[in-house]
């Protein structure tokens, strides 16, 4: 009872030590805090500047635009604006996002107003869409006009709400190692500046900023440890001395990684810690799609599946995965005893068919399937623990629901123990939709590889590296543009640096395989997900992007299988997708007429992305199945060859 | 040591803005005991009643399925209470499902789940109850039946919880224009961008094969509707579209679990909540769109409401409460039109709506839509007019702008208030703050009200408090701290708040919000109302978050116990604070909140030494997540208090 509870009694009285210091333990000359702050404040005041500068060359930039200069004047201030964006750009991003996104410079794409009750389009705006216009050999005046109005209209308010913001030691770090990353996913592979071609350049501002703002901090992180100040001094030296002399088509842009962005991902953190100033992975409540202790971004630990698939480690981990592992393989689970989800994705063709389409659409891939905010081709499902939903309830698939799974699988004395043993915390629910479920995803959960040979020499472990492979890479994240839809390190829609959403493409893909006169396969995609807000145009034949690990084994391609080799694939990108062999969708994505890319060139990106190979380390099944007392029928299941499955027009479960 | 703390005092004197490190180990004190202060455990403890998706409710035959019993529905939000008028039990609940999602045994669409419960003397938990209905079913969770009774419903979000007699309502958001957008078989929208359409597949007419088939996502039966309504014979035997089926208010029976009508005399709008007066006579609803009007029902015979008026607000008129003829069928269903005629005060997304019962005083959130001109402009030019309070935000944005300019935003939204005596509305609570200039850290606000979506009244130590949820509707312009930065810190849910706002006269501010921790990290809390004996406060969490063990990571409805245990004094900040130099910490239990004496930047070590935490530029400090111990709290001054949870 709290009755007497009144505020004076929780008042405290601390004038008796009020003045009392502690000892700084094992932590070098303390008054390097005022050098700290000297540190901070030059930033602080910097970011200030540059904002203003942002809002000030955007007005300019406006004005021209309003008094009809040439061409070649526009696109100069166009790049002068850019260049003031990418100075504020690594904390802009890592204060408010989504203004970047939807204000600033987000993708040149329609999204629809979010949360609100109905659909309605917001077309885009901002820097990336500029590119594209300004850049276009027809500019079209008022466009331009109208996207500068809106802009400046933003880069004000930007000002006005950040040009007084007291800035903290951490969010320096942070954003620096998230501008590191983005500077090798999005900057140098032309990400945003599809029309200007500027890449090069303005990754060059940006890592430059980062340098300066590093400046003051080096002596201190030297006083603490020497080794980490001088990796810092030799990552910025060594990219921006790379950023200097790259031109586009040429860069090498793994040598960027391993000689600067690597460093810069794993030493930042570091300096951080040395400094013992605080970071936001401090609360163990929160998780973070990103580990800040990760030493690159190929490291298989760069990425935390707990929190991609909302679970939290717990001690009956182990036994929940195992279950999990016999659920994934038993047929039990399906209405007919034929079907387990093992069917559809089998181990040793990296948890693929091999077919055409399993049902509806082509069975992807789950290894590394859990770094994803949405799951199925249409983005349907949250929840990797809700996606097995589908699949019960789907009559195509398994035909049933969650009442009669229980009640099947609890006329096993083995998985009774099973379930008992794992799930005993919760008796109400320990053989439920719920206990099913989570332990079919943490099995899909646990299928992460990230340890290809291509991984390997990416972070620095090996320099041995095919040169094909060299070559292939540095087309598929620059003239091929590929890793400007299938980003580093999943090489799928997840896109960096956040890693907290996934896209979708409309490429137009045929419905067979041809070159010319193609009929676009008549899936709609995520317009049809389910969702209310995907009801909308532009999501028409829309898929998510999925990964290119591991595609030597997931053959055939593309959400109904059409193409049955990497050729073919490249192909139809080269030809600029759709558009390049009759299918005219007007919201198709891909922002190229065609790539260019010659025969030698398309070898190349194929050798590549034959090199992202790691799946047959996670071959493995159970060697039998718990068996059912009284059903001695149903113990023979796995033995039941899986139905011949027919085609079906409709499109639901993958 | 000395020469340092009076270094930095120094500098923070003169007003350098010195932001210190703190060490991330510190000695443990050996002979040095430091000011201790002991925070009890909060008052306010969980229990959690229902889960979607997992927990199991009794069916009706439903096509051409027996009745049987399957996973509930899920995503959770409305909560009505039916308050037991006998000693059996203390009551019904109803939750609502927002969603549309075909289901064989439940219905298609979105949904309805209700449960008994009685008060457990002992353990002052809240025991559900085994029932037995009268069309056979039994258990303790039970789908409301629409299927066989009214029709699919969709969207189940807000809705009414009568303070007469617990009557319920639901209400079905997202307003439908065409099958499609119910069945997710076609896409109307798609074809004008389409120079050469391509054929894909189409709605899928109701088969009976399709029942039970994964085709189509949605409500999969798509054909005419007829209307079974006699009491409201100007619609009743016509044959409607199915999508003109949704959008309705839906009153059900939570004992019987099954729905009573569709109250096609309140017109179709995008419903989102609703309330009854005490008389029983007047109804106030709220619709989620823009514009939004305020429309008022008004029975012929008190608890009677399938005959009245219906009318609509408008502000500037001499007769504020303008009559709509809702006596034919084509005008319930185009009710939009008739309040554009009548020139009706226009809204910007109205939610829930709740009344408290000392005053007969209706509030609503008004949540905001960035940029709504765009949405009510072809509204004002037909005669709708503007709320007043929209003009006068609009007018201080800038020297040309009206709420009809695209420039003119409403991120934050509000709480607004209607007075039945006066009939006049205003604004009762601001959202925001929104800052003309870039607040400097000292006037930074340590609440900020973005968004409110789900809207009580709750009466707490013979006072009455609004209950507010938030929902938060963008990320853009401060709703998100930089503390909390979705990007930067890669937390995924937005922070979404549960405060409680006393109900003082005039207009309240953010800083008179008291924000209810004990809810689940990062979850999305709605649906908040009160059991009738003061006790618990019901919520449930909509959007799951990943980090809450089970069950919190699932749509849930849960109960927080012990609010008859707060007085008033327990939700304020201490009084009498000596902000002089120094850390001073003042633990609040229920609000498992640490007050500091003054803004600064402190840091959370454990018994240890370790640092766990560092807080910037805070007047108070949420330890609700911390397992009980001891910690100290430092002052970047180097000062130490301890602090004992327990």
């Amino acid at each position: 009872m709290l009755a007497s509870f009144i505020p004076s009694r929780y008042l405290l009285f601390s004038f008796a030590t009020a003045l009392f210091l502690w000892r700084v333990v094992a932590i070098g000359d303390p008054f390097s805090d005022q050098g700290l702050t000297t540190a901070l404040e030059t930033v602080n005041e910097q970011f200030h500047q540059d904002l203003a500068t942002f809002a000030a060359e955007v007005a300019a930039y406006r004005d021209l635009a309003e008094r009809d200069a040439p061409r070649h004047k526009l696109q100069e201030q166009h790049l002068r604006t850019r260049a003031a964006f990418k100075r504020c750009e690594y904390l802009l991003e890592y204060l408010e996002p989504v203004t970047v996104r939807r204000h600033l410079n987000g993708a040149p794409l329609p999204k629809t107003e979010p949360k609100v009750p109905e659909i309605r389009v917001i077309e885009p705006v901002g820097l990336q869409v500029l590119d594209e216009l300004v850049f276009a050999p027809e500019a079209d005046p008022a466009e331009i006009q109208g996207q500068l109005g809106k802009l400046s209209v933003a880069s004000e308010q930007v000002l006005t709400y950040y040009g007084n913001i007291q800035l903290q030691h951490r969010f320096i770090f942070e954003a620096a190692r998230e501008e590191a990353v983005r500077i090798f996913t999005l900057g140098v592979t032309g990400f945003d500046t599809p029309g200007s071609g500027a890449a090069i350049g303005e990754a060059l501002t940006a890592l430059r900023t980062l340098d300066a703002a590093m400046a003051g901090y080096l002596p201190y992180i030297a006083e603490r440890d020497t080794a980490v100040a001088r990796e810092l001094r030799d990552a910025f030296h060594h990219g921006t001395s790379l950023l200097e002399r790259g031109e586009f088509e040429t860069f090498d842009r793994l040598e960027l990684l391993r000689k600067s962005i690597n460093p810069l991902t794993r030493y930042l953190p570091a300096a951080q810690r040395l400094l013992d100033i605080e970071s936001a992975q401090d609360n163990p409540r929160l998780s973070h799609p990103v580990n800040a202790n990760a030493h690159s971004l190929f490291s298989a630990d760069f990425l935390n599946p707990d929190y991609y698939a909302r679970t939290e480690a717990g001690p009956l981990d182990d036994r929940r995965l195992a279950l999990g592992e016999l659920l994934f393989f038993d047929p039990v689970l399906s209405k007919d005893l034929r079907l387990s989800c093992a069917s559809c994705h089998d181990p040793k063709l990296a948890f693929t068919d091999g077919k055409r389409k399993s049902f509806v659409r082509n069975a992807p891939t789950l290894i590394n399937s859990v770094y994803a905010d949405r799951y199925f081709y249409d983005l349907r499902e949250e929840f990797l623990d809700r996606q097995i939903r589908h699949v019960v309830v789907d009559s195509l698939e398994f035909a049933t629901d969650f009442t009669d799974i229980a009640e099947r699988l609890n006329q096993s004395g083995t998985y009774r123990k099973l379930f008992a043993e794992a799930y005993g915390d919760q008796p109400r629910y320990q053989l439920s939709a719920w206990s099913i479920s989570d332990a079919l995803a943490r099995y899909v959960q646990n299928l992460t590889a990230l340890d290809s040979p291509f991984d390997r020499y990416a972070r620095g472990e090996t320099d041995e590296l095919a040169p094909r492979v060299r070559e292939g890479f540095n087309l598929f994240m620059g003239k091929a543009v590929c890793g400007t839809c299938h980003f580093a390190p999943t090489f799928s829609g997840l896109v960096p640096p956040f890693y907290t959403e996934n896209e979708t493409e409309v490429l137009g893909i045929p419905d067979s395989f041809t070159v010319s006169q193609a009929r676009l396969d008549p899936d709609p995609g995520r317009i049809r997900s389910g969702r209310p807000e995907d009801e909308v145009y532009f999501q028409a034949f829309a898929f998510k992007t999925p990964t290119v690990r591991n595609v030597q084994a997931t053959a055939p391609y593309m959400h109904n299988g059409v193409y049955q080799d990497l050729y073919q694939v490249v192909d139809f990108y080269n030809r600029g997708g759709g558009k390049g062999i009759g299918i005219h969708l007007e919201h198709q994505t891909l922002p190229f007429d065609s790539l260019g890319l010659d025969a030698d060139e398309m070898d190349a990106i194929v050798h590549f992305m034959e090199a992202l190979t790691d799946y047959e380390r996670l071959d493995s099944r159970p060697d039998h199945l718990p068996t059912f007392e009284k059903r001695p029928e149903w113990n023979d299941r796995y033995r039941t060859p899986a139905p011949v499955i027919k085609a079906a027009n409709e499109t639901t479960g993958d | 040591m000395r020469t340092l703390y009076l270094l930095l005092l120094s500098m923070a004197v003169s007003g350098l803005p010195a932001q210190l490190v703190f060490p991330a180990e510190i000695d443990a004190p050996e002979d040095y005991a430091p000011v201790e202060e002991v925070m009890p455990p909060s008052p306010l403890r969980l229990q959690t009643l229902f889960i979607g998706g997992i927990d199991l409710v009794q069916t009706t035959a439903t096509y051409g399925n027996d009745a049987n019993q399957t996973n509930a529905k899920e995503w959770h939000d409305f909560i009505g209470f039916t308050p037991d008028t006998t000693t059996e039990s203390l009551g019904w609940i109803s939750v609502n499902h927002e969603s549309i999602y075909r289901d064989d045994r439940i219905g298609d669409g979105g949904g309805m789940t209700v449960f008994r419960v009685e008060r457990d003397e002992e353990s002052g938990d809240l025991n559900i109850l085994d029932q037995n209905l009268e069309d056979g079913r039994a258990g303790k969770f039970f789908n409301v039946d629409f299927v066989n009774t009214v029709g699919e419903t969709g969207m189940n979000c807000g809705g009414i919880s009568s303070i007469v007699d617990g009557r319920i309502w639901t209400a079905e958001e997202w307003f439908r224009d065409d099958n499609a957008s119910i069945n997710y078989g076609n896409f109307s929208n798609y074809n004008q961008y389409d120079p050469a359409p391509v054929s894909y597949p189409s709605a899928v007419g109701f088969d009976e094969n399709s029942v039970g088939s994964g085709i189509n996502q949605g409500v999969r039966d798509l054909r005419p509707f007829p209307v079974d309504a006699p009491e409201f014979p100007f619609i009743d035997g016509d044959t409607i579209a199915k999508y003109e089926n949704f959008n309705w208010m839906v009153e059900i029976d939570p004992r019987q679990a099954k729905a009573v009508r569709k109250q096609y005399n309140w017109g179709r709008q995008g419903f989102e909540g609703g309330v009854v007066s005490a008389d029983n006579k007047y109804i106030y609803l709220g619709v989620d769109a823009t514009p939004a009007f305020f429309l008022r029902f008004e029975a012929d015979t008190p608890g009677d409401f399938t005959q009245g008026t219906l009318s609509v607000y408008k502000h500037d008129a001499e007769e504020k409460w303008v009559e709509l003829n809702n006596n034919s069928a084509r005008n319930v269903l185009n009710l939009d039109s008739l309040s554009i005629e009548a020139g009706a005060t226009m809204f910007n997304r109205n939610e829930w709506v709740a009344i408290d019962p000392t005053t007969g005083i209706v509030y609503w959130t008004e949540t905001g839509r960035d940029y709504p001109a765009g949405a009510w402009r072809d509204e004002a030019e037909a005669g709708a007019v503007v709320a007043p309070h929209h003009a006068a935000r609009a007018a201080a944005q800038g020297e040309n702008i009206t709420a009809l300019s695209d420039e003119y935003w409403d991120y934050y939204g509000r709480v607004m208030q209607y007075d039945p005596e006066t009939e006049e509305i205003s604004v009762k609570i601001e959202g925001g703050p929104y800052f003309n200039e870039s607040p400097s850290q000292t006037n930074y606000p340590d609440k900020h009200l973005s968004n409110p979506d789900g809207l009580n009244v709750m009466t707490i130590d013979e006072q009455q408090f609004l209950v507010i949820c938030e929902d938060l509707n963008g990320e853009t312009f401060g709703r998100m701290p930089a503390e909390n930065g979705s990007g930067g810190s890669g937390v995924r849910n937005r922070m979404c708040e549960l405060y409680l706002l006393p109900i003082t006269d005039g207009t309240a501010t953010v800083d008179d919000l008291i924000r209810i921790t004990v809810t689940p990290v990062g979850a999305e809390i709605t649906g908040a109302i009160p059991t009738p004996d003061g006790k618990s406060l019901l919520v449930n969490s909509q959007h799951p978050s990943s980090e809450n063990p089970f069950p919190y990571n699932h749509s849930l409805t849960f109960a927080i116990h012990g609010f008859d245990e707060l007085t008033t004094t327990s939700l304020l900040p201490p009084s009498g604070v000596d902000e002089a130099v120094g850390l001073e910490i003042y633990p609040n239990p229920t609000l498992q909140t640490v007050f500091l004496n003054r803004r600064q930047d402190v840091a959370l070590y454990n018994q240890t030494g370790q640092r766990l935490r560092v807080f910037r530029n805070v007047t108070q400090i949420d330890v609700s997540d911390l397992p009980s111990g001891a910690y100290y709290l430092r002052s970047d001054e180097g000062q130490l208090v301890k602090l004992i949870k327990h």
